[in-house]
């Protein structure tokens, strides 16, 4: 087959979409669907700026962090994701983005839609997770405006509001 | 041309059995490209691979399986990720080099994507389970329409980017054998960050009896056109207590049996100079 007709769930809303079978889950979320709540950057793996977060109930969390450059949309069908755009609830935003706005962890923004997603995957995980493991879980995403220490404060912060909501 | 958006066309080929995905392998063969993780694939896609066919094992449930026994060891079939393989505990204390590798392969997304057999095919000089895997032993489990073979992993990787592999045949799984009452091993690695390919890296599985080291395998990455093992520092190990002095030993030979390049990551006379080091730490690492 060279085309598929899939279903996507992209942050509870259903898209129905006839995707070439070489397209990237990346270019038809972006390109056929128009939204740009995901980036599109490095293409290959590196970077983590298309990170959005896939249903898998292997998971503890029942989803995962992945690379939305890296897949074929093909093989996603039913699948359910979230971008940053499904954080905010009821017109209130997420607690990483929240922090993320108050310890001004984004210079020019383009790593921050993958970087916010994957900082949401560490808290979901463990909520108290030390400066360490925010790193270590931050390996696949980069940011090139600056360093990394408002972005690891600013899921430190997200990780206290996320913990005393529990 | 590369292009990291568009791909170049091929036919998407979705098999739900392996008896469906070995009767396309042996088809269309060199024609077409088989698809797991996708962290590779999609990056040789974008460069110059031009498959007719890709064949996708994604939704083939027999392919996804971590399986240990006694008798027969570890088995991991060609979907099993990086992620999987780290949960399993009975990976972590029986195949400890091979746990460390998977744990190391590249980013948080990517051991959320790539599967272990994946990178065994890439057979990437500097690829972490390559390395792990030739210091374990074992075998790559191979199959087509005429049945399955299990090819050794010390005869699987040919030369750069090489693979004892015939286009008719699916990587299905891994078998690595039980280990030996007293056996330990370790991986390590050299990079600039985590996240990085390895400059360097080293593997080793001593066989141990009590204080003494019965027989060794050390291989490293990235010191070779593919991952290789380390003769001369198996020789010294083997039949031995493990002193200090062994150790230095060890370290002094091991430059002396590689042939690394310069490339991007290193160069080398670096290579060549960490290299005793590394399998020495390594060494320690399994001992400890």
């Amino acid at each position: 087959m060279k085309k598929k007709s899939i279903t996507l769930y992209i942050n509870g809303e259903e898209h129905n979409v006839v995707v070439d079978v070489s397209d990237t889950l990346n270019h038809v979320i972006r390109n056929q669907l128009n939204r740009t709540d995901l980036k599109h950057c490095c293409g290959r793996g590196e970077c983590g700026a298309c990170t959005v977060l896939v249903d898998d109930d292997r998971y503890p969390t029942g989803r995962k962090a992945i690379n939305s450059c890296m897949v074929l949309a093909a093989m996603m069908d039913g699948k359910r994701i979230q971008t940053v755009a499904g954080l905010e609830k009821n017109g209130k935003l997420h607690p990483v983005q929240e922090a993320f706005i108050e310890k001004g962890a984004i210079q020019c923004g383009f790593c921050s839609t993958g970087m916010i997603m994957k900082s949401v995957d560490i808290l979901e995980n463990n909520p108290k997770a030390k400066e360490a493991e925010i790193r270590q879980g931050l390996e696949g995403n980069i940011c090139r405006c600056t360093g990394y220490t408002k972005i690891v404060q600013a899921v430190q912060q997200a990780g206290e509001v996320m913990a005393a909501k529990k | 041309m590369s292009n990291s958006r568009i791909l170049p066309e091929f036919e998407l080929l979705a098999p739900t059995s392996i008896a469906e995905a070995v009767e396309m392998a042996s088809e269309y063969k060199d024609g077409a490209a088989v698809l797991a993780g996708g962290t590779d694939l999609m990056i040789m896609l974008q460069k110059s691979l031009r498959p007719q066919h890709v064949i996708a094992l994604g939704e083939i449930p027999d392919l996804d399986y971590i399986t240990y026994s006694k008798n027969d060891g570890l088995r991991i079939g060609a979907l099993v990720t990086a992620w999987q393989l780290v949960q399993d505990s009975k990976v972590k204390k029986n195949y400890t080099a091979l746990w460390q590798a998977a744990s190391s392969l590249g980013s948080p997304q990517i051991r959320n994507a790539a599967t272990i057999v994946g990178n065994i095919l890439r057979a990437s000089p500097s690829g972490d389970c390559c390395c792990a895997m030739l210091a374990l032993g074992g075998s790559v489990v191979l199959e087509s329409v005429s049945g399955k073979r299990e090819v050794p992993i010390d005869e699987f990787f040919i030369d750069y980017g090489k693979i004892n592999r015939k286009a008719d045949e699916i990587a299905v799984g891994l078998h690595i054998p039980a280990p030996a009452e007293g056996a330990v091993s370790a991986f390590m690695r050299m990079t600039r960050m985590n996240f990085d390919l390895a400059k360097v890296s080293a593997a080793v599985r001593l066989d141990m009896k009590g204080k003494k080291c019965g027989s060794a395998r050390v291989a490293m990455g990235a010191v070779a056109p593919t991952t290789v093992r380390i003769k001369k520092a198996e020789d010294i190990l083997g039949n031995t207590t493990i002193s200090q002095k062994t150790l230095d030993d060890v370290a002094a030979a091991v430059p002396r049996q590689l042939k690394p390049i310069d490339d991007v990551r290193s160069t080398a006379d670096y290579r060549r100079q960490v290299s005793g080091i590394l399998v020495k730490r390594t060494l320690q690492a399994a001992c400890a």
